[in-house]
């Protein structure tokens, strides 16, 4: 009976994530768009980029004045400005840059965006907020060398460059040398990915460069031989038509891992894949003592309206973007629910 | 087994080889250890009685009542699988409970209880059925934590699941319980098998 209803929500949900999505969702602030200062302003994931404008384009509507919720991406100028009378910083590109910058000395952000929970190093003072569920996979060039499938073991040989491992026929492929791809250095995903598969130590064979879930990146454009770690549900956001320019799957597809698809086959995010190994958080990052301020303040009141348990991203209008996006939305109270190191 | 072991040794059966290779170790090792508590509020408590209703927790589940906080039941975890903070598998608990409406001299009991991490709910099969109920919900603010392998869930509100509203009133003959109806608090401590 409970299947049934879930299974009747999705359907629902799906549906009402088709209208939700309509507006389409602005890269960063919108051009002349200065953020005022009171506003709720974040930066950080890749990953998570896209779905945290549609949230913006769609809370703000709800809002009239202010605060209101603003988004930078993690690519575009160099520096940005977060708000109005803020100094400039460098753009926040990644999980680790996101939340380094929110902790930064006189930070102007509220919040950063995470693809990864938290993790040591992290300052206990910052809560992790939860909203959706992601997992991780490998992609190839569609028609390449790579075969359909690879264990956690052929991954960790891979990207070790382990020899006699370092060819596409070593794991049933067409023959063809590996090359074994990387997120930059802050993105979430790679961290994520290098501990699943075990934190192989890299060896020579890897580069490193590609601006995560970009099947379009340069670096990656019809090569029979590559090998590149993706985000799953930012793969079917895109497969459903969420993209720009650079923010596209290009030619890429998702590979299973273990012998379990990242798919199902209606072509979402596979519940089962998203486990303990390849399943993963989603989170906004926010300070405790913005989230648990005593008495409440405007901050710590718009902060809840918009990421706690009934905060807009917890809403059915917010979880039915973040279905149409490509994630596994978190049930109940999970959605808004905190963890910290 | 327990149902979470079978759904999660389904689900993963790609990790087959690993997860045989746990679950070997694992059955000579230590179990999984914990509790989860529901902590009934003293306003839930005064309604219920006041309609006749009292929740009775059955061994080896224990009672207790504190003044402040009113009544709890704690069920003891007896295994698991999965990860909290992965929102991913769940664990089972030990005990029973049992409801009793006086009015109506109805009664109904449950075994089987446990905590969903993906469903977010606790669930309890009903006496000579086999198809578990989603009798509760974690609500309000919820933070989860690690110490060691252990992880902890504060929920600091416990609502009625509108499965186990409908489910309570239609074998209680009652009409006191309602979907999202505020019945106290939850948390759960979970140590899984080592």
């Amino acid at each position: 009976m409970r299947h049934t209803a879930a299974k009747a929500f999705a359907a629902v949900a799906m549906t009402a994530a088709l209208t939700a999505v309509a507006v389409p969702a602005m890269a960063d602030p919108a051009t002349g768009t200065v953020p005022a200062s009171t506003d709720i302003v974040g930066a950080g994931s890749d990953t998570t980029q896209a779905l945290l404008n549609q949230f913006s384009t769609d809370y703000n509507a709800t809002v009239s004045g202010t605060p209101k919720l603003y988004s930078w991406d993690a690519t575009g100028s160099a520096t940005i400005v977060p708000k109005s009378g803020a100094a400039s910083i460098t753009r926040p590109n990644g999980s680790g840059a996101g939340i380094a910058a929110l902790n930064a000395a006189g930070s102007s952000l509220d919040f950063a965006r995470s693809s990864r929970g938290p993790q040591t190093g992290d300052p206990a003072s910052d809560l992790f907020v939860a909203f959706a569920k992601d997992a991780v996979t490998w992609s190839a060039k569609s028609g390449g060398h790579a075969p359909a499938n690879l264990t956690t073991q052929d991954l960790f040989d891979i990207y070790s460059c382990t020899a006699g491992k370092t060819d596409w026929s070593n794991f049933g492929g067409t023959a063809g040398t590996i090359k074994p791809y990387l997120p930059q250095i802050n993105s979430g995903t790679r961290s994520f990915f290098l501990k699943a598969i075990g934190n192989p130590v890299l060896g020579s064979c890897v580069v490193t460069g590609p601006e995560e879930n970009e099947g379009t990146d340069p670096a990656l454009q019809n090569d029979d031989n590559l090998i590149f770690p993706y985000s799953v549900g930012h793969w079917v956001g895109q497969a459903n038509g969420h993209t720009t320019a650079t923010d596209d799957k290009g030619n890429l597809t998702l590979r299973s891992i273990n012998g379990v698809a990242p798919l199902t086959a209606s072509g979402t995010l596979n519940p089962t894949f998203a486990n303990p190994t390849y399943g993963r958080v989603l989170y906004n990052v926010v300070r405790d003592s913005d989230w648990n301020a005593s008495p409440a303040t405007t901050k710590s009141t718009a902060l809840r309206a918009i990421f706690g348990p009934s905060g807009y991203l917890c809403s059915t209008a917010g979880k039915a973007s973040t279905t149409s996006y490509g994630y596994l939305t978190l049930a109940a109270a999970a959605c808004g629910s905190t963890t910290h190191i | 087994m327990s149902r979470h072991a079978v759904r999660i040794a389904a689900a993963v059966a790609g990790l087959a080889l690993a997860a045989t290779a746990a679950s070997a170790t694992s059955a000579s090792a230590a179990p999984a250890t914990g509790s989860a508590v529901i902590h009934e509020s003293n306003d839930f408590f005064q309604k219920a009685a006041q309609a006749g209703i009292v929740a009775v927790p059955l061994p080896t589940a224990t009672a207790g009542y504190d003044p402040a906080s009113g009544l709890s039941a704690s069920f003891p975890v007896t295994g698991g699988e999965g990860r909290m903070n992965n929102f991913f598998g769940g664990v089972d608990l030990g005990g029973g409970l049992l409801f009793v409406d006086a009015r109506t001299g109805s009664a109904v009991s449950f075994h089987q209880l446990g905590f969903a991490f993906d469903t977010w709910a606790v669930t309890a099969v009903p006496d000579g059925s086999t198809t578990p109920v989603a009798l509760f919900d974690p609500a309000g603010n919820n933070s989860i934590t690690s110490s060691g392998s252990t992880q902890n869930l504060t929920a600091d509100a416990l609502v009625l699941d509108a499965e186990g509203a409908q489910y309570l009133d239609g074998r209680l003959h009652t009409t006191f319980f309602t979907a999202g109806q505020t019945v106290g608090s939850f948390t759960l401590s979970y140590t899984p098998a080592a």
